[in-house]
């Protein structure tokens, strides 16, 4: 730390700092203002938009990347996208929504681009300094800040599985976020890896434009088309849910009886329940099955010289490999320890997927999977958070209630034994929804004076 | 907006898109060397029960408003001036004007003229409005939701209306005294009382910034 302790940090108060202009940081900047918070915002690329900015260099953009959530239940609650947009937007229009927002609210001139945040460390009890330092030159700057908001996402550090012999392989092997571009498959022999929601819609691209697509899963994922019952399919379950339980089930069951028919159909046999994790949601992909232009294949056991050769011991010639393999969760500027994170696994435990377990004033906005649109649980969440710092400043002693509430959240929230490492983020959308609200209803209790 | 009344309207079908009529002046369309553009101020997004909509807002209120450097625009809910009439009660038209206020350039003031306060009033409880400004209010639900943000609220009425039970309750679930204006609700587009009016709504959103 020499080279930064020729200055001393600089002090902003009670100002908040918030890492990362994405989606999750400006939904957080925008709330944190409206409670009348002072706010710096850092941003390591030069753009906003995070991953929907196919500009920033860890995009995960792949060709023809579309919302998989419908707009209605992706929108944030008090920005509605326009309604003469589809139901499922494209990549491009889910950046000119958050560029729009960023610019209805004010937000850009609270944002530092071309700034990563190097280290961030607790002093003086709850504060932080936080080491600032611009992508030019190298006159890294300390500051001091009330609270750190970490709003860096989960999907721009590619998750690559090993394989024998692949670093050996003679065709060309790319991560999902490296392909960018759809001519890149064309008129090539493509394998697709990974049966998440990009492998899907990657090898419908391909389905399309390659010479072949070979798509290999490793486990049986629920697949639900966009559309179920004449109406986004999120939009319809959301519905069921409003419905009394004993109705449900039954309810759930016959929406999901004709997609469930025709997976078995295809030969996907799912595991788990239905909604225990993310499910796949493609309507196309389906089709390109059933017609032969996507052929679904086994575990991959070895790769060798130009061949691939499957678990069940049939081999094939790819000259492209696009690994849909999803991201890791990645915190570089943070001690782990401050996040629960334990071991080698990178996934955090917080408080209510939120907070903090070791700082109260340290907390992630984003880092959950609830299988419905994200950007209403994280301006939820943001919203809470802001209210929170809001309590504490004020009102010590219910602050201290709070977090035993907060704590007895968590305890409750476990993950089901089994999951996929890729499904640790995974939330059940009501449960979590009615713990956030539950959360929110304390801190409001009396409004923070 | 609470979470409860966002996950209830979150499983509502979304109302029929309609294409809005949407009218608006910038200060530098007065083509006025004195008149300068003040990025500070909020702009303004005006609707009416009137059935005239946005067009009734074209005779003096735009003008005067991107007067005093604001971005000023006027919107037609469904079935008003040039928008198509569409299924759906107040809850269409508030959705209507919030699609409004989000394509206007920054986060905007509402101000809403008889029906049009209740479709505002519904509005700040999904949009966090710069401030509310409720002129004449007809309808409007007897608990409206809170407005998020906590934006200033104003309330003006006619001298005549002052102590009806409506303008009672709007100013009770508000809890703010409302502010007079000299002739009658309807007459609130042209004339020397419309002058009155407007001063007294801009010295106020003024003094509020």
């Amino acid at each position: 730390m020499q080279e930064y302790s020729s200055q001393a940090a600089y002090d902003r108060g009670e100002a908040v700092c918030v890492i990362g202009a994405g989606a999750a940081g400006l939904i957080a900047v925008k709330n944190l203002r409206e409670n009348g918070f002072e706010v710096d915002c850092y941003e390591r690329d030069t753009v906003l938009g995070g991953l929907w900015n196919p500009q920033n260099q860890h995009s995960p953009l792949y060709p023809n990347t579309h919302l998989v959530t419908s707009r209605s239940q992706t929108e944030i609650p008090d920005f509605p996208m326009p309604d003469d947009w589809p139901d499922y937007p494209s990549s491009a229009q889910m950046l000119t929504y958050l560029t729009a927002y960023a610019k209805h609210f004010g937000l850009s001139e609270h944002i530092w681009y071309g700034s990563e945040i190097s280290h961030v460390e607790p002093v003086e009890g709850s504060r932080f300094e936080v080491v600032v330092k611009p992508a030019a030159g190298n006159a890294a700057r300390r500051l001091r800040y009330a609270a750190v908001i970490i709003a860096t996402g989960h999907h721009w550090s590619p998750n690559l599985p090993s394989y024998p012999g692949l670093d050996q392989f003679r065709g060309t092997v790319l991560h999902s976020s490296q392909l960018k571009d759809p001519s890149r498959l064309r008129g090539k022999h493509v394998l697709v890896i990974g049966g998440g929601n990009s492998g899907t819609d990657i090898a419908c691209e391909a389905a399309v434009n390659a010479a072949s697509c070979t798509h290999s899963v490793r486990r049986g994922s629920w697949h639900l088309p966009k559309y179920l019952g004449g109406e986004p399919g999120d939009f319809a379950l959301a519905r069921v849910g409003g419905r009394p339980k004993f109705l449900r089930r039954f309810l759930t069951d016959r929406l999901l009886k004709g997609p469930a028919s025709l997976a078995a159909r295809m030969g996907i046999v799912p595991e788990g329940k239905p909604f225990a994790e993310e499910p796949v949601r493609n309507g196309r992909y389906m089709e390109h099955v059933g017609d032969g232009s996507i052929r679904r294949r086994g575990e991959v056991a070895r790769f060798d010289g130009f061949d691939v050769a499957f678990a069940d011991g049939t081999e094939i010639r790819p000259d492209l490999v696009v690994l849909a393999t999803g991201y890791r969760p990645k915190f570089t500027s943070v001690d782990p320890k401050l996040l629960g994170i334990q071991d080698e696994s990178p996934y955090p435990n917080l408080y209510a997927r939120m907070f903090s377990p070791k700082m109260e004033t340290l907390a992630v906005a984003g880092l959950v999977e609830p299988g419905v649109g994200v950007l209403p649980i994280v301006h939820w969440q943001t919203h809470a958070i802001a209210h929170w710092l809001l309590v504490r400043k004020s009102d010590p002693e219910r602050a201290a209630n709070f977090r035993v509430q907060v704590r007895t959240e968590a305890e409750q929230d476990t993950a089901p034994a089994g999951t996929s490492p890729r499904h640790r983020l995974a939330v059940d959308a009501a449960t979590y929804l009615a713990s956030l609200g539950r959360i929110i209803d304390t801190l409001e209790q009396e409004p923070a004076k | 907006m609470s979470l409860a009344a966002w996950v209830r309207r979150a499983r509502t079908p979304a109302p029929a898109p309609v294409a809005r009529e949407y009218a608006y002046l910038e200060p530098a369309d007065l083509f006025d060397m004195e008149i300068k553009d003040d990025p500070e101020a909020s702009p303004v997004l005006c609707c009416t029960g009137d059935p005239a909509g946005a067009a009734a807002f074209q005779a003096l209120w735009l003008k005067r408003i991107a007067g005093t450097g604001r971005y000023a625009a006027s919107v037609s809910v469904r079935g008003q001036g040039g928008t198509p009439a569409a299924d759906g009660g107040l809850e269409a038209r508030a959705h209507d004007l919030v699609q409004a206020a989000v394509t206007v350039p920054r986060q905007t003031v509402l101000i809403g003229h008889k029906e049009g306060a209740a479709w505002a009033a519904l509005a700040a409880g999904r949009y966090p409005a710069a401030a509310l400004v409720l002129v004449s209010p007809q309808k409007v639900p007897k608990e409206p939701p809170t407005p998020v943000g906590g934006p200033p609220v104003l309330l003006v009425v006619a001298e005549a209306e002052t102590q009806t039970k409506e303008v009672q309750a709007v100013a009770d679930a508000y809890g703010i005294a409302p502010l007079t204006f000299a002739g009658s609700p309807d007459d609130v587009f042209k004339g020397a009382g419309a002058e009155g009016l407007l001063d007294a709504i801009l010295s106020w959103l003024a003094r509020k910034e």
